[in-house]
Parts: structure tokens; sequence; C-alpha cells
């Protein structure tokens, strides 16, 4: 147990060690999150940005980008150690694969929350957005994290068998972005695309984080209305189907003889 | 010494669509002791990779085991990853990213390998491979050398038994090869540890390992040690020293045997099967009218042994152990 948490913290280390490497890119990607933001709000505001609105468009958006990171970092980072050869010497750790991605996930995890701090903090001086800091909101927010890590681990299988899912995964993360609330709230949605857009990971994980910050619904009220019940059972489905497609695609691999291959 | 590497019956057939299957290991079994240098060769495609990283629990094989210190890899991955540290094929089993010693702390650490004892090792390797002075660059600023003793530092950090090294000095020039080579020696001179090699520098399998497996199209076609291996062949190997030239003319009853002009002489070399064929040739020499001067069996280099087997020129009798691997023509 002491050599597998171990592994768990050097993974997590390592990816942040590799993310802060590429401070460039890190201030892009944060600078292109702000101004993509601002021209979503200026667009919702018919050409002018409301701050009254931003405060729920912001935590949509921002859940969105902890989303779209953490499903992509878990296919990109496979797949740049398949091209380069790593990521057999990854699976040589006693630890298992699915742990140490976790690590991984976890090292994303702690740079995005730098750049969405950096983000907010910008929108916040420059735009009066008002969040209220709850404390409800971590462990739904955690909650919403378990199922977006599951969406990436069956992603990551993905890759490991069919190594090219750059288009599934830009698919994946611009369906999220339109349909899981971020930007509009789901109920205005038509009736069919309501139902897909509440499958996805993050979409009830929105709502509810929604509702406690924004509305300050107390953790025992979304309980005992349901809707935090659906997000633990959404989440944990999630998590545990992607866990499982993961192993399976990684036995796959194994069995063609193509886990290091790209 | 116990047995460090047991393989029985290992298989592998790769398919793909619309084609038959290739096996690329086809029912192999081997036994590597503990302490020795077990060098792998076979040209490429042979299924040598394909072994090695089914040893690593890399591959899944179709059928067969592998047992690392009587751990078996696919039943027991925990305990069997501890027992190997891996080099394959390629340029990058590090990140280049990383600095090597930040590359150190990480896959020892991945390995399960902590504390004062990682970072004792890890100053101890880098020292040794002359790395120390630029621990805190990064590895992206290495020569190709010094990128692939940091591969190595990596796979040996957390103090394996058994190290497998799947073309160590590939792409290397004769400096870092050099120190590769001489590195390896001492890994078992010094740290006792059990080598699985691969490498198509045959003189580097020569001056280095006990024994020397070779594959052949999935195949093991020599499983011996090397002066066993050379002992088979000198049986078998000669040179042949006559006075005066061929004069261009060169009999179809010399094809298979190497013709060197030196000066006023020419010397004849190669493998016959057995002394029939050796008085046949010199009764053939007889009659051209060149005298002999002298005729001796002389000792192969493994490179000539390894042609002969992988081109099934001669075919020994192949067992898994140590003790049986006493080959037979």
């Amino acid at each position: 147990m002491k050599a597998i948490m171990a592994a768990l913290v050097a993974e997590t280390w390592k990816g942040i060690l590799i993310m802060w490497s590429y401070k460039f890119n890190l201030i892009v990607s944060m600078v292109t999150l702000s101004f993509v933001f601002l021209g979503i709000n200026f667009m919702l505001g018919n050409g002018q940005i409301n701050s009254s609105v931003m405060a729920s468009t912001l935590l949509g958006y921002l859940i969105w980008f902890y989303a779209i990171t953490a499903i992509e970092n878990m296919s990109y980072n496979l797949r740049d150690e398949m091209q380069c050869g790593q990521l057999e010497q990854l699976y040589m750790s006693p630890a298992p694969a699915q742990l140490l991605l976790l690590g991984r996930a976890l090292a994303t995890l702690v740079v995005t929350t730098l750049q969405v701090s950096v983000m907010g903090l910008a929108m916040i001086i420059l735009f009066g957005v008002r969040i209220p800091m709850r404390w409800e909101g971590l462990p739904v927010f955690g909650l919403t994290l378990l199922g977006l890590y599951g969406f990436g681990y069956a992603l990551g299988g993905a890759t490991l068998v069919f190594k090219q899912t750059g288009p599934l995964s830009n698919l994946l993360t611009n369906a999220l972005l339109f349909t899981n609330g971020s930007i509009l709230p789901v109920d205005r949605l038509p009736a069919w695309l309501q139902t897909a857009a509440k499958l996805l990971p993050s979409t009830q994980g929105i709502i509810v984080i929604r509702s406690v910050i924004l509305d300050g619904t107390p953790l025992s009220a979304v309980w005992a209305n349901g809707s935090l019940v659906l997000l633990v059972l959404h989440s944990l489905v999630f998590f545990v189907v992607g866990w499982a497609v993961y192993r399976v695609c990684e036995s796959v691999a194994k069995r063609k003889g193509s886990l290091g291959q790209y | 010494m116990g047995d460090a590497i047991v393989v029985e019956g290992l298989s592998k057939a790769y398919t793909k669509r619309h084609a038959p299957p290739v096996r690329a290991v086809d029912g192999i079994s081997l036994t590597v002791r503990s302490g020795e240098v077990f060098a792998f060769l076979g040209p490429n495609g042979a299924g040598k990779t394909t072994t090695i990283k089914m040893m690593c629990g890399l591959i899944t094989p179709d059928a067969g085991s592998v047992r690392l210190n009587g751990v078996d890899v696919l039943r027991d991955r925990f305990q069997a990853m501890q027992q190997i540290g891996v080099v394959l094929e390629g340029t990058r089993n590090v990140y280049w990213r990383l600095t090597a010693w930040e590359n150190l702390m990480y896959f020892g650490r991945l390995k399960g390998f902590a504390g004062r004892k990682l970072t004792r090792r890890a100053e101890q390797f880098l020292r040794e491979l002359e790395l120390w002075d630029r621990r805190n660059d990064l590895v992206n600023e290495f020569s190709r050398g010094m990128q692939q003793k940091v591969s190595i530092a990596c796979a040996l950090i957390h103090d394996p038994p058994i190290v497998l090294l799947d073309e160590p000095t590939l792409g290397l020039d004769v400096a870092a090869s050099l120190t590769v080579r001489r590195w390896i020696a001492n890994l078992v001179r010094e740290q006792a540890k059990t080598v699985v090699l691969t490498t198509h520098q045959l003189d580097m399998a020569q001056e280095l390992s006990d024994r020397v497996a070779i594959m052949n199209k999935g195949h093991l076609v020599a499983n011996q040690t090397v002066s066993e291996l050379l002992r088979i062949f000198r049986e078998e190997y000669y040179q042949i020293r006559l006075k005066g030239r061929l004069n261009g003319h060169r009999p179809a009853w010399l094809d298979g045997l190497s013709v060197v002009t030196e000066e006023d002489e020419t010397i004849l070399s190669g493998s016959l099967p057995g002394q029939n064929a050796l008085h046949q040739l010199l009764d053939n020499l007889h009659e051209l009218g060149l005298p002999l001067l002298e005729a001796r069996r002389v000792e192969p280099d493994l490179e000539e042994v390894f042609v002969k087997l992988v081109n099934g020129e001669r075919k020994l009798a192949i067992s898994s152990t140590p003790e049986e691997g006493k080959a037979t023509l």
C-alpha cells in the first residue's frame, strides 16, 4: 500500500513538473479561456456584458474547463507517452496504471485550479462578478470530478486501443460546452437534447453546484429534492464504467501487443 | 545459483484482418540462472522484443508462463514488477522535460522505492555514469548517449535483481557504448544482477554473456553457453592455406567457403560437415596442383555461428535449462 501511495504521489508530482515546464502554454490557455468566456457573455448579452448573470455562466464555464482538462489530459498524455516511449515504463510500476492516471488527474486538478483562480480573480476585479464562497460547493465539485474522471478513463482506454482519439475528444468537449448547461441552462434546450445533456457527466454537477453556491441551498435540501442523490449515482456510474472500460481496453491492447505502439 | 527467469511454452501470434496470423513467438522455453548475463539474439522480426515484453507483462501471451524469481508475471504483477528493471528499445524511456535527478526520483518512487535509500542510489548512479554535474539539467539537453545512461539508471533505480536490456547500445557512439558495456559487466560482477540482453552487436554479446539464445522466426535455434556454442562450430570450421593462387579459377565445389588471396598464398575458410568432406576438399585441391601449407580447425566468432543458425545451415537440439544445454549437432 505504501509503495502504491508513493507511486501515486510521484505521478502527481511529475505531472505538475511537466505541466509547469510548459508555462507559456498555461498562460496562453488561461488568456484564451478568459477571452472565450467574455465572448460568450458578450453574445448572450446581445452585445453587452451583463455582470449580474456572469456568476452563473462563470461557474458553469469553469466546471466545463475542469471537465475538458480532466478528459483531454488523460487521453492526450497517454497518446504522447505512446508516441515517445514512456508508457511501457509506466506499466512497469507495481501500482495499477489506472491509479497512476488518477495521479496525473490530480496534477491536472492542481494546475487547472491555479489557472481558474487567476481567471476567476480577474473576472471578479474587472467585472465585479460575485461568487459566494460556500464550503458546500466542494463535495459537490468533488463528485462532479469523479464522474468526469470516469469519462476520462473511458477515453484513455479508447486511446490505448485506437490510438488516434483527438477528434473524439474534441467532439466530446465541445458537446459538453454547449449542452451541459455551462452556457445555456439545460431546461432551455429542446426536450430530446435535454435528455442527452442529462446523461453527460458534468450536467448534473453544474445544476447542483449552482443551486448550492449561487442560491444558497443547503446540502440537506439538495439531497432531499433528489438532485444530489442523482449526482452521486451519476458520478459513481460514470467512474465505475469508465474504470471498467479502461481495464478492458488495456487488456485488449496487451493482447494485441500494441500497448506502447502508436 | 537459483533460476532467475523461467519461461515455459511461451507463444504469441498477432492477428490481422484479412491476413493469416503471424506467429511471433512459438512455444519457447528457457531458463536464466541468477547472476548470469543471458544474450538474446536474432534477426529483426525474430520475436525477441515480443518475448522480452511478455517477460515484463506488457504483452499477454497466448500460451505459456513467465516466472521471475519464482513470481508469475501474469498472476502476481505487483511482486513481479519489483523483480525487474527494463530498458526497452527506443530513445525515450524517460521524460525529457524533467531533469536527470527528477527522472530518477520519479521512476524510483513509481516502483515503490523511496526515502534516503533512493537519493543515495540516485547519487551513486549519476556519479558512476559521469552525470552528477549535470543532474539538474533537462534530459532534452543531453546527448543520445547521456539520455541512454539516464534510461538505464532509471530502470535500475529500485535495485531489481533482474535487468532486461533491449538494444541498450543502439545508436550510441563508441565511447558511450563502451561505458554502457562496462556498466553491464559491473552489474553482474559487483551487484550480482541477472542481465538479459538483446542486441545486434554480436561482439558485445560474445564479450559480456555467459549464455546465448538465438531466436529465428519465433523459435529458439540455440540456447547454449557462448563457449559451448563456439566449441560446437569449431569442430567443423576449418582454415586451409595453399601455396599459389587460384588465378580466377573458382570451381563449384568451393561454394560456401571464403577464399582470400594474400601475396602468393590462398586461404580458404569455412565450415565442412565432417571429416569426409574435409578429405574430399583436400583431394580436390590436390588435383588443382596447389601445394598444401596448412589445414587446421579454427574457432569461428559468434557472428559466423549466428549466420549459420539463422540461415538454417545448421540445427542444434535445444533444451530449456542450462543443465540440459549441452548442445548436440
